[in-house]
């Protein structure tokens, strides 16, 4: 592949270390990937094997204990504007508005309101909130609080989109309905993603490439690339012979890593 | 409910004056029946009559406005004082260390106990007044205001720092509107603090003002003056609410959805 790489990560490593007892936690094991420009890749993986550390590395918020992430060929240091993330519960600031929210990257870069305004309308049609702005994110429902912190991310124009289990608190209709709605942004914008999952039907359905890892000490287990066509949508993407193929591959994965755990408790 | 109920219920004079309707009707009963002698308790009429005296003689005026501008001076150097150093105690892990045992110490300290010491110093003046009421808002605001920083969720931080905001940006953007619920319960704390202690200073440092007023008027045996006092001081507490705090968490922390909405917006 000649594509340029946005994401690299090698080597990664983390230990923690209990500040009470002084226990060691082997988070990571050792983990190396890298994630293309415009490519969109997602993490699966055992419960508790390491993904959102892998993200909060990535994200800056922790620091590793050996090993190198770079992202659009810096090294990582601390959080910044150049890797977005979107949480789980959302962390929206309750005290903006939608539009507050939207434009909150921009101003902290000191871009002009003119043009905030401009790219925070782009960005909410984007996500099916025009008409929101003046709103605030309680008025909101679970799901178009998501659409909100995607919509705030992508207005950043990140090098990369973290997002750590975007749909897990969200009901199982509406989040289908926000798996199209990325895809189609995706599809639109094609930002760089890096996106933390339980659900392998949902990995599938989102990404170019899955990777799988293996219970702790976590390392990479395997690779799996997504060539499904797009535009997806789960109508005709979820009823391909292709996508279940895919599905029971990556189920039979991460199946045989817990039994492997199993059967050798280490 | 019928319409003219549903009607007045939504008015704010009704609101607001409804609850103490029973309390003076059962305030007037007592006194009209003579249940306590007439010396130590007075009824509605009596209060009433005493306050257009006083306000005639322009006794009430004077010492409503010398309360009100010893409270002023209080609250100001209060908050002046209380605010940042809240923040500051809060957010500086090496302030918190030097300060917090210094804090705690200072708070046990009730705030009355101060007004000798404050009167050998400052003699019978605004001056020990002002200490006082300082004392007493400073160190509830600081616990709170420590409290409320600590509640901010920390993602709020890291979603601010990874769209690009630094340590300042973090501070108003993020620490100060998060802890805003805490904050203004603090400052509420506070004041309501910052004015009883202004009524006891003033009963003991007693030169003027409407506690001076209560504990003169006790020394005459005049009753009426003395309930007059009280209602004057409930109503005055109920106005600062009513005009300055409720409106300014109802435009903050309420419209955010960060606290419960008040039954009464
Ligand atoms: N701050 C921390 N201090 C100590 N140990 C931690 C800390 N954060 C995570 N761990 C440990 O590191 C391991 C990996 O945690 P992590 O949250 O990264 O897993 P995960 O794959 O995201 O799990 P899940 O799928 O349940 O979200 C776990 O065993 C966890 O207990
Ligand atoms: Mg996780």
């Amino acid at each position: 592949m000649d594509a340029v790489r946005a994401l690299q990560i090698e080597n990664l490593h983390k230990t923690y270390v209990d500040a009470y007892s002084g226990d060691e936690v082997v988070a990571i094991g050792d983990v190396s990937f890298d994630v293309a420009e415009g490519e969109f890749v997602s993490v699966l993986g055992p419960s508790g094997c390491g993904k959102t550390t892998v993200l909060n590395i990535v994200a800056g918020f922790v620091e590793q204990t050996s090993g190198s992430v770079t992202v659009a060929g810096k090294p990582v240091s601390g959080p910044g504007p150049d890797r977005g993330v979107v949480f789980q519960n959302h962390a929206l600031f309750p005290w903006k508005t939608v539009q507050g929210n939207v434009t909150f990257g921009l101003r902290m870069r000191g871009v002009a309101k003119a043009e905030r305004e401009a790219t925070a309308a782009e960005y909410l049609r984007l996500v099916g909130l025009t008409g929101f702005e003046q709103r605030y994110p309680h008025e909101l429902s679970g799901g178009m609080q998501q659409r909100l912190g995607v919509a705030r991310v992508l207005a950043n124009e990140p090098a990369v989109m973290l997002m750590d289990e975007p749909f897990a608190s969200i009901d199982a209709q509406t989040r289908r309905r926000l798996q199209e709605d990325l895809t189609r942004i995706f599809q639109e914008q094609r930002p760089t993603v890096f996106f933390v999952t339980h659900d392998v039907d949902e990995a599938v359905f989102l990404s170019d490439r899955v990777v799988v890892l293996s219970g702790r000490p976590s390392s990479v287990h395997e690779i799996v690339t997504v060539d499904l066509p797009r535009p997806r949508d789960w109508r005709t993407t979820g009823e391909l012979p292709q996508f279940r193929a895919l599905r029971n591959r990556i189920t039979d994965l991460l199946a045989g890593d817990e039994s492997h755990a199993v059967a050798d408790p280490a | 409910m019928t319409g003219l109920a549903r009607r007045l219920g939504r008015s704010g004079a009704v609101r607001t004056l409804g609850p103490f309707v029973p309390v003076v009707a059962l305030w007037w009963l007592l006194a009209q029946l003579q249940v306590f002698p007439p010396a130590f308790f007075v009824g509605p009429d009596a209060v009433l009559a005493e306050l257009g005296g006083l306000l005639e003689r322009g006794i009430l005026p004077g010492y409503l406005s010398d309360s009100l501008t010893r409270l002023w001076y209080g609250v100001l150097f209060g908050l002046g004082i209380g605010l940042p150093l809240g923040f500051l105690v809060g957010m500086s892990p090496v302030a918190r260390r030097l300060t917090w045992p210094l804090l705690l110490f200072f708070q046990a300290v009730a705030d009355i106990a101060w007004l000798p010491i404050v009167i050998v110093w400052f003699g019978f003046s605004l001056t020990a007044v002002t200490f006082v009421i300082v004392y007493t808002i400073v160190f509830p605001l600081v616990l709170s205001i420590v409290a409320g920083i600590e509640q901010v969720p920390p993602e709020l931080v890291r979603a601010a720092r990874s769209m690009g905001a630094g340590r300042i940006q973090v501070f108003t953007e993020v620490i100060v509107p998060g802890s805003l619920p805490s904050v203004a319960s603090g400052v509420r704390t506070g004041l309501g603090y910052g004015w009883r202690a202004l009524v006891a200073a003033e009963i003991i440092v007693g030169t003027s003002g409407i506690g001076f007023m209560m504990f003169d008027a006790r020394r005459v045996g005049d009753v009426a003056e003395v309930f007059l006092g009280m209602i004057v001081l409930g109503i005055l507490w109920y106005a600062l609410d009513a005009l300055l705090l409720a409106p300014f968490e109802h435009a903050t922390v309420e419209r955010w959805g960060l606290v419960r909405q008040s039954a009464a917006t």
